[in-house]
């Protein structure tokens, strides 16, 4: 705009006129935008934690299930071939197509009971080896030795389900499960591990056994229910399963992205996204709440001011845009010291992490990790300064406003 | 209007609500300014001096009459329009607070070139010569607060010539100087009236400024009663 340069000058210099009532509104800004900018971090930190711990713990980024799988959860859809699945993951991962790892695995509800005490289960037929490259649950171990291969009446619990049915390692535990024709099978397996993850899920449920055990017991052949692919990184996700639908179209297979597999992730996703919308709301209100009183005052102050402005030719936009511009100018100082302080505080956590370990039972539920390591974005750092120049400018519309509608002959009579 | 008139003003009325009656500020002022013209508007306090000039400034409406300036309808123009004619054609010194406080006198003289569109070495090439004309020399990058009253007061004249305007108008210009600063800031505008020809109209019932006037115009009870050339 012309003549924004006078503007911004005369701005700059009405600020710097009362260094004390401008430094107390930069201090309070900066404060304010210095916690929006951690707080920001933090829930973009805490997201992507979430969301990798989520997928690593033991969803994977992508599954494979037999058609109506996630939704029926019934062992009997179950596939019972994979080898196009395997071919068509293992062009993809020789074409460097995004595939980083993949197993199969066999899901079932169930029951566990040993010595008196049962509890309901979730058990997962893995195979051990291909598992590490897959999941982080061989990294949970408390007790005892991840499955061996050839050890066939293994079984690794999660600690809080070891408690519930009070067996430690080499203790027997039966499980029941109902196989595919509806039969309710049973089978004795021997505890050699314990594993805590903090994940309520995995804890409190899971019951680890060989596959080939899984296959065997519930009468599935070389069936199994879950495909379970590791991509290389979130970003690749969505090609790899457009990828892999165009590889087994017309198979009666389902192909979920990690968001699709449990809704609980999408949910939180969600929660991340208003989380972050409050946050930058909250910043719009911080900046109207500091601005406009200081605005408002120097308004006041300078009533014959802007009514010489006006006598000597200054347009009413001009004077419109002359008491913006001075809101902007404030509020990007401010700004300015806000992103340092809060960008230095977030770096360092982002460093050292932010060890919240006594809320770990609070996060257990959503794969939240007990430390938080805040991750500052561009993306994180410019929604935050949209929406302080946002509240800049809605702070000094009023004011603004104001200016512009003086009368100068009245303004300059003012006192 | 003939070609030698600047302004010409008809039945000029102001009024204003006072106690739930109104008050005749002005009341069918008829008044023209020839162009070159030194013209004081004298009177006593409350009889319509700057009412009339605030008209004219265009800075207030008249409730009833007509104004040309330069053989324009001023009081046709809308708010912006009224700004820009501010802009281009008048020039204006105020009683008191008329400059820009954090603005350096050098600046406040560029103002309005700036405002103009004037490229930047232009305008503070203009405002150096008028600082000079003034007596200011030197003395550009001062702010208003480090300046005296009078000082003041000679920037603001230089703020008002230095775009060249058809009109200059002058609110009590002396009032908040002294007898000897007021003498010099009244020979000044007279002396570049002379020299550059531009037309002045001061309100005042300061008796320097009366005694330097080409022409006295009377103000009593928002009315012109008399017109004298001293």
């Amino acid at each position: 705009m012309k003549n924004i340069l006078i503007y911004l000058r005369l701005g700059l210099r009405n600020l710097l006129l009362y260094p004390m009532r401008t430094g107390l509104t930069v201090i309070g800004l900066g404060i304010g935008i210095a916690a929006l900018t951690f707080l920001s971090a933090m829930n973009d930190g805490w997201l992507q934690n979430m969301k990798l711990n989520f997928v690593l713990t033991q969803m994977g980024h992508v599954q494979i299930h037999a058609q109506g799988f996630e939704q029926s959860r019934r062992i009997s859809d179950y596939m019972g071939d994979t080898t196009l699945v395997d071919e068509a993951l293992q062009s993809m991962q020789s074409m460097q197509g995004g595939i980083q790892a993949w197993s199969h695995r066999i899901r079932v509800s169930g029951l566990a009971s040993a010595a008196g005490a049962n509890a309901s289960v979730l058990v997962s037929g893995i195979e051990p080896e291909r598992e590490k490259d897959v999941s982080r649950l061989h990294t949970f171990m408390q007790q005892g030795t991840w499955l061996q291969p050839g050890d066939k009446r293994g079984v690794v619990l999660g600690d809080v389900l070891a408690d519930r049915l009070s067996v430690g390692l080499g203790d027997k535990v039966v499980l029941m499960a109902a196989s595919p024709d509806g039969d309710i099978a049973s089978e004795v397996f021997r505890v050699r591990g314990l594993i805590h993850s903090g994940v309520m899920d995995v804890d409190n449920l899971l019951a680890l056994i060989p596959l080939k055990m899984a296959q065997h017991w519930l009468h599935l052949g070389a069936g199994v229910t879950d495909v379970v692919i590791r991509t290389n990184s979130f970003a690749v996700v969505d090609s790899v399963v457009s990828n892999l639908q165009q590889r087994l179209s017309g198979k009666p297979l389902e192909i979920l992205r990690w968001q699709e597999i449990d809704p609980m992730a999408e949910q939180w996703t969600m929660f991340a996204e208003i989380y972050t919308w409050v946050v930058l709301l909250v910043v719009i209100i911080v900046v109207l709440a500091e601005v406009l009183n200081t605005m408002l005052m120097s308004m006041h102050d300078r009533v014959r001011e802007f009514g010489l402005m006006a006598a000597l030719g200054t347009t009413q936009q001009q004077l419109f845009a002359m008491v913006v511009y001075e809101t902007l100018v404030l509020v990007f100082i401010g700004g300015i010291l806000g992103f340092l302080l809060g960008g230095a505080v977030s770096l360092y956590y982002g460093e050292y992490g932010l060890d919240l370990s006594q809320y770990a039972t609070a996060f257990s539920f959503m794969y939240m990790s007990s430390v938080v390591y805040p991750e500052l974005t561009f993306n994180g750092c410019a929604r935050i300064l949209v929406a302080a120049m946002l509240g800049a400018v809605l702070a000094g519309l009023y004011p603004a406003w104001k200016a512009s509608r003086l009368n100068p002959a009245q303004a300059m009579r003012e006192i | 209007m003939s070609d030698h008139v600047l302004l010409e003003a008809g039945g000029l009325c102001k009024y204003y609500h006072s106690g739930g009656s109104d008050v005749a500020a002005l009341d069918q002022v008829d008044f023209q300014l020839e162009k070159g013209a030194f013209t004081v508007l004298s009177g006593r306090s409350g009889s319509g001096k700057t009412t009339l000039l605030n008209m004219v400034g265009l800075l207030d409406t008249p409730d009833m009459g007509s104004l040309h300036i330069a053989g324009e309808n001023v009081l046709a123009l809308s708010l912006s329009e009224r700004a820009n004619f501010r802009l281009q054609r008048i020039g204006f010194v105020f009683q008191a607070y008329n400059l820009i406080r954090v603005l350096s006198a050098r600046e406040n003289i560029a103002y309005v070139l700036q405002l103009r569109g004037m490229k930047k070495t232009e305008r503070l090439a203009i405002a150096d010569h008028w600082l000079f004309e003034v007596g200011l020399d030197g003395l550009g990058n001062r702010r208003p607060d480090q300046l005296s009253g009078g000082q003041q007061q000679r920037v603001a004249v230089a703020r008002a010539l230095a775009s060249k305007p058809a009109l200059v108008l002058a609110d009590e210009p002396t009032a908040n100087l002294d007898s000897v600063h007021g003498e010099s800031l009244m020979s000044l505008m007279r002396d570049l009236n002379d020299r550059c020809g531009m037309t002045f109209l001061i309100a005042s019932h300061d008796p320097v400024a009366m005694a330097a006037a080409q022409q006295c115009v009377y103000m009593q009870d928002g009315r012109i009663v008399s017109v004298a050339t001293p």
